[in-house]
């Protein structure tokens, strides 16, 4: 089964299983880069190791998710990803550029959408502000924010405060912000992990409509084996702490995809089951053979 | 109906309290406590004339001043300490320990540096009421959520527009409780550095009539007082619900969970 | 560095400045004495039972005026906290008297008590009185309608509603009260004592200042910062001790 999907003419190198890195890409074509990850926290009880040796390339206007037990250092890839924090050794690029504060090109989607959006100012000049910092003129900005609040169904609500809505469509009020930006990267940090189910299932779908829309390339965070497996195009496995690839794993599902058929499927059964499988060896501590020492 | 019940449960107390003053104060003629009708008139008599331009006036503008400049270099340089770490822990104990010193004694060294003099009142009131707002606006700084501080630095919002729309509002809660403390402490200084160095303004003059025994102007003094301790508990209440109407939302939803 | 080393270089910097301002001219010394001549003159004062007997008088007028406000706010908090039409009946009259400030009152203590230490009792506890009042308020507004209806469901009467319901709630709010009132409270004890002449430190800081003893008067200012920090230090503490269980799930109320 593995054999078969790991197969792509677009990716050089070997799928993670054995070396404990990702998918990478030959002559610079990738739209994210990252190269030999590691991040190394000097706590009072000593360095803690929280990533080890991550390489992993995505392609432009591909959506992968990054599933991995908890603990594993999720957050810290994230915020070397996004450049808010320094990694220890290695490198992140983006379209061939080395990150090394948050680029203008990327924007991000946290999971705690109640601490990320500005709770003094209504949903409409949260979804401004970022362009009106840009200094771009006023009628372009205006466009920008209603087609982005068009796009996650928030058109009703732009004099709202976003705590007066619910969770999920607080979430919208994030995602409509990273959209107006027009980011050429998109990175997701498990952003429906405080959502209730029924509200969950429509906003996976509304990332793919945005991602099919936009041809953003799409990093996406979650601790969910399903959701990784249903959004992405590709699903890359990290093992526990400290971090390595565990697998690169492709999504050779159908491009359309919705909550009731493809969940349906076999091969949707099996990728989950085989994400499970590893997120399992992970968790007990197995680690790619190449990554052990 | 409802206007009425609210009016009545606005003036129903105040109306009692003066209904018991002017019994109680009806027969024998009290020493210490005028009747309400001699401190009206007296109060219009005392007051609604020069003295509000002699006294009232050049208080109120003194406290004025000092407040304003209290709290304008207590903003300043709180955002300045509170967004470098090193500088927060190196100020800190220096910092607390001016906060602890209580303000009054101020006065004296003051008069002794400057002397006694329109300029000198109004540093007293700066350098007595700087302490809260500059404090809590450390406090506030430093307080700012990871993540939004991080979705912020996402969208390359820093410098300037940082401060204008992430640390000077996400401190505003913390800020406006320490210039509300500072307003109070303003007052009380404003008094007494009139009391203790002057011979003109509203301290001044109540110690006077208390010293010749002037027992209704003096209270009508403390009338003048208490009159604008309400007019800027108001008029701060007033700016303080516009500024942070999102802030008691905010917490209104969260309270209802 | 550590946090700590910081903070003693910022200390050890801002005396160095104080030494040197005058050393240097800046501002005559006669006005603003070097910090070892002010130091020196507060460990003279440290072996002064006069300046005992005087920090006495200080904080014996500070912890009999915040003892009398806490219970009288206390006792008022909780009977006009607990009725609805109580707090909307009073509203308006609380609303206008808090916001006296108490030295407003100095002519009155004066006339009335003299240079006693009535006079700084009066001030501090009107003072301190609203503060702790208006939090128990706030706390006692704050009392949970499930806990109260399970506390009701199973039967608690009145008094042991307030013991294990409405008690707890408003306690945290009830100390913040406190702990500011403590603050206020030696602000006022000392303006007492300066401007009316009660005795205490702040009568003494007057003394010193008319009779130009001028490194004594610092001397006896930076004694009361101590006496400030003291206090706050002495207040978290007792803050924290009670408030062990729940102090980190509720933020001060802006009042």
């Amino acid at each position: 089964m593995q054999s078969d999907i790991n197969q792509n003419p677009d990716l050089a190198g070997s799928p993670g299983a054995t070396t404990g890195a990702g998918r990478t890409m030959t002559g610079g074509k990738a739209m994210l880069s990252v190269q030999g990850l590691k991040k190394v926290y000097q706590t009072d009880g000593g360095p803690v190791e929280a990533v080890r040796n991550l390489t992993f390339d995505l392609r432009a206007g591909e959506l992968a998710c990054l599933v991995g037990p908890s603990g594993s250092g999720k957050t810290t890839l994230l915020k070397c990803i996004s450049g808010l924090m320094a990694p220890t050794e290695g490198e992140v690029l983006l379209d061939g550029t080395k990150v090394t504060g948050p680029p203008k090109k990327m924007a991000v989607v946290f999971q705690e959408y109640g601490r990320s959006l500005f709770p003094w100012m209504r949903v409409r000049e949260n979804v401004e502000l970022p362009l009106k910092n840009q200094g771009m003129p006023k009628a372009e900005r205006d466009r920008l924010v209603d087609e982005a609040l068009e796009a996650v169904g928030l058109s009703h609500v732009p004099l709202s405060y976003p705590w007066q809505l619910s969770g999920g469509m607080q979430q919208r009020v994030a995602i409509a912000r990273a959209v107006a930006y027009q980011p050429e990267v998109l990175l997701m940090d498990e952003p429906f992990a405080a959502v209730d189910a029924q509200t969950r299932a429509d906003l996976e779908d509304l990332i793919r409509t945005v991602w099919k829309k936009l041809g953003v390339t799409v990093l996406f965070v979650t601790h969910d084996i399903d959701e990784s497996v249903y959004l992405g195009e590709r699903v890359i496995i990290l093992s526990s702490s400290p971090t390595v690839v565990q697998e690169d794993l492709i999504i050779d599902l159908p491009a359309e995809r919705d909550q009731l058929n493809t969940r349906a499927l076999p091969r949707f059964t099996e990728l989950r089951h085989h994400v499970y499988e590893q997120i399992q060896l992970a968790k007990t501590g197995h680690r790619p053979a190449a990554a052990s020492h | 109906m409802r206007i009425a019940k609210s009016f009545l449960y606005v003036l129903g107390l105040p109306a009692l309290l003066v209904l018991i003053w002017w019994l109680s104060t009806l027969g024998a003629t009290s020493f210490f406590v005028p009747t309400p009708g001699t401190l009206a008139s007296t109060f219009a008599k005392t007051w609604f004339g020069d003295r509000i331009f002699t006294d009232v006036l050049p208080s109120i503008l003194r406290l004025l001043a000092g407040v304003s400049a209290a709290i304008i270099l207590g903003i300043l340089a709180g955002l300045l300490i509170g967004s470098i770490p090193w500088l927060r822990a190196l100020t800190e104990p220096v910092l607390e320990f001016f906060r602890a010193v209580p303000p009054p004694v101020l006065v004296p060294v003051l008069m002794l540096l400057m002397g006694i003099s329109d300029s000198m009142k109004v540093v007293v009131i700066i350098s007595g009421c700087i302490w809260p707002v500059l404090l809590n606006t450390i406090e506030g700084v430093r307080a700012i959520d990871g993540v939004l501080s991080d979705s912020a630095h996402t969208y390359g919002i820093g410098g300037w527009a940082r401060v204008r729309y992430l640390v000077l509002p996400s401190a505003g809660p913390q800020i406006l409780a320490g210039v509300r403390q500072c307003l109070s402490i303003g007052l009380i200084l404003m008094v007494i550095s009139e009391m203790f160095a002057s011979s003109s303004g509203l301290g001044f003059t109540i110690v006077q009539f208390q010293r010749s025994f002037a027992v209704p102007e003096m209270w009508s003094g403390i009338v003048i007082l208490g009159l604008i301790g309400v007019a800027m508990s108001f008029i701060f209440q007033f700016t303080e619900r516009r500024i942070l109407r999102w802030y008691y939302g905010l917490r209104e939803v969260e309270n209802a969970v | 560095m550590t946090k700590r080393t910081l903070g003693l270089a910022g200390i050890l910097g801002f005396l160095l400045t104080w030494e040197l301002i005058p050393r240097l001219g800046l501002v005559e010394a006669r006005f603003l004495p070097p910090a070892s001549e002010v130091l020196a003159a507060l460990a003279v004062d440290f072996q002064l039972t006069a300046f005992w007997a005087a920090v006495g008088e200080t904080l014996l007028a500070w912890v009999l005026g915040l003892a009398a406000a806490v219970l009288l706010a206390v006792a008022a908090g909780f009977v006009v906290g607990s009725s609805h039409f109580l707090r909307r009946f009073t509203n308006s009259t609380v609303e206008f008297l808090r916001p006296i400030p108490s030295v407003a009152l100095i002519p009155l203590a004066v006339l009335l008590f003299g240079v006693k230490i009535e006079s700084s009792l009066m001030l501090i506890i009107y003072a301190s009185f609203w503060q702790i009042f208006i939090q128990v308020l706030y706390g006692v507004a704050d009392v949970d309608n499930v806990a109260m209806q399970t506390a009701r469901s199973f039967g608690l009467r009145t008094v042991a509603r307030v013991r294990y319901v409405v008690f707890p709630t408003a306690l945290p709010y009830l100390m913040t009260g406190v702990r500011l009132a403590a603050s206020v409270a030696l602000i006022l004890a000392i303006t007492a004592e300066l401007v009316i002449g009660s005795p205490g430190l702040g009568r003494e800081i007057a003394l010193a200042q008319s009779g130009g003893a001028i490194s004594g008067m610092y001397a006896l200012i930076v004694a009361t910062g101590l006496i400030g920090v003291l206090i706050n230090l002495l207040m978290r503490f007792i803050e924290r001790k009670t408030l062990s269980w729940h102090s980190s799930i509720r933020s001060e109320v802006i009042v």
